[in-house]
């Protein structure tokens, strides 16, 4: 079909990354795009602005060097790419707020902490593409980082067990990890609910079947 | 479950056992005498999609009997296949994981939706929903276990190209060669997933 089989039911990590891309990112700009009122009076040079259509452009026609601005993640990037602004990492992004996630999943075998649902990608993108602008070390981070994505994996392994034909609540999970699972969800529930519905196709009409199955359980 | 889904046309050629009950004049084909009858309680294998419709539809009232009956007789009547017996059962509820699903039907889980469907068959339904999820975490653990291989290839004296893949950890488990058709395609598209998420983690 017009859609490759691998992207008809699930998005690729590129589209997740691509979502999370059009989030807003604090930045300090190391460039002044702000018109001061002298200089557009004198009309020396004539300047571009940015023109943007699917983000607000407000914020990029107004950047003063060194005063922090909020933008997209993509232009964050493209700019950080140039070394045109440096990038604030979120507040998160820190040893001292990762250590206090990592004790609260520790501590809480049952939910799973209150990330942001863009949090592994937005730290493995800073990670690589401005790894000079966190205030800790970077692989400290990283092997945090990589700390919490393995306590949540096994307490992901471990809610597959209640799999059911109806539900599943997954408070907290983040937009990268409920990708990845998808599949494997999506197919065990679906073929669980076929089997479910065929044993149960009039079982809505006969209700005293049911009380008498019931019984003899 | 499609009209045009591969998988479930060839699901529904599977044989099973089933018993006629009328003598059916000019039939004998599907025992393999063409141009004789099939005789009344004769037993034959029949593929599903046949044997569906015949066990549904019926013939009127049967001649041997004097009475009407309220509902019509079908054709014929399905006996129990072995990838329904007691004894494949019986180890379905033992062990899930070490049941080899493939060697007894590679349809078994749509064979078992469509013959629930047709008996309503609740206690079946609940041994496959409980068999079926014990080996889907199975699955899934082998699914999720992939390894990085490194290769180097000195295609040319002075490039090295380095290329990185992304393999299963265990190409020849003997779990993987248990599985059903379903569990085939569960396993390969969440593998796939699994892939593609730790491929995006490490490369760029």
């Amino acid at each position: 079909m017009s859609l490759p089989d691998c992207l008809r039911h699930t998005f690729s990590p590129e589209e997740i990354q691509f979502i999370v891309e059009n989030e807003l990112i604090k930045i300090f700009p190391r460039i002044t795009t702000r018109q001061n009122i002298r200089s557009r009076n004198a009309g020396q040079r004539p300047n571009v602005k940015c023109q943007l259509i699917t983000t607000n452009d407000h914020n990029v026609n107004n950047m003063v060097a060194m005063q922090s601005t909020e933008v997209a993640l993509w232009l964050a990037l493209l700019l950080k790419q140039q070394k045109k602004c440096s990038i604030v990492a979120p507040q998160w992004l820190t040893i001292k707020e990762l250590e206090s996630l990592i004790q609260f999943e520790k501590a809480n075998s049952d939910r799973f902490s209150a990330m942001p649902w863009n949090w592994l990608v937005v730290a493995q993108l800073l990670f690589k593409r401005a790894p000079d602008d966190f205030h800790d070390p970077v692989h400290a981070l990283r092997g945090k980082i990589q700390d919490l994505r393995e306590i949540r994996q096994v307490k992901v392994l471990k809610g597959l067990r209640h799999l059911n034909e109806s539900h599943l609540q997954l408070d907290n999970l983040s937009l990268l990890e409920i990708n990845e699972l998808r599949p494997s969800i999506i197919g065990i529930m679906d073929k669980l609910r076929q089997i479910h519905s065929a044993a149960h196709a009039s079982g809505n009409s006969n209700t005293d079947d049911q009380q008498a199955e019931i019984a003899d359980y | 479950m499609g009209y045009f889904d591969i998988e479930d046309v060839l699901a529904d050629s599977v044989e099973v056992p089933c018993k006629f009950q009328f003598k059916m004049p000019g039939l004998g084909y599907l025992e393999g005498n063409p141009g004789r009858a099939i005789e009344k309680n004769s037993k034959l294998n029949l593929p599903l999609w046949l044997a569906r419709i015949l066990a549904i539809v019926g013939g009127g009232s049967d001649e041997d009997t004097e009475y009407e009956p309220e509902e019509p007789i079908p054709f014929v009547e399905l006996l129990k296949p072995d990838f329904f017996a007691t004894k494949f059962i019986n180890s379905a509820k033992a062990s899930p994981e070490s049941l080899d699903v493939h060697s007894v039907n590679a349809y078994f889980y749509s064979l078992a939706v469509k013959w629930i469907t047709l008996f309503e068959d609740k206690e079946l339904a609940s041994v496959v929903s409980e068999m079926l999820l014990a080996r889907a975490l199975e699955i899934n653990n082998h699914a999720g276990s992939v390894n990085i291989v490194t290769s180097t290839t000195t295609t040319d004296s002075r490039l090295e190209s380095h290329s990185v893949h992304f393999e299963s950890a265990n190409k020849n488990s003997q779990f993987l060669m248990t599985l059903d058709q379903f569990e085939k395609d569960l396993h390969r598209h969440a593998h796939d997933s699994y892939k593609q998420t730790k491929r995006w983690m490490v490369e760029r």
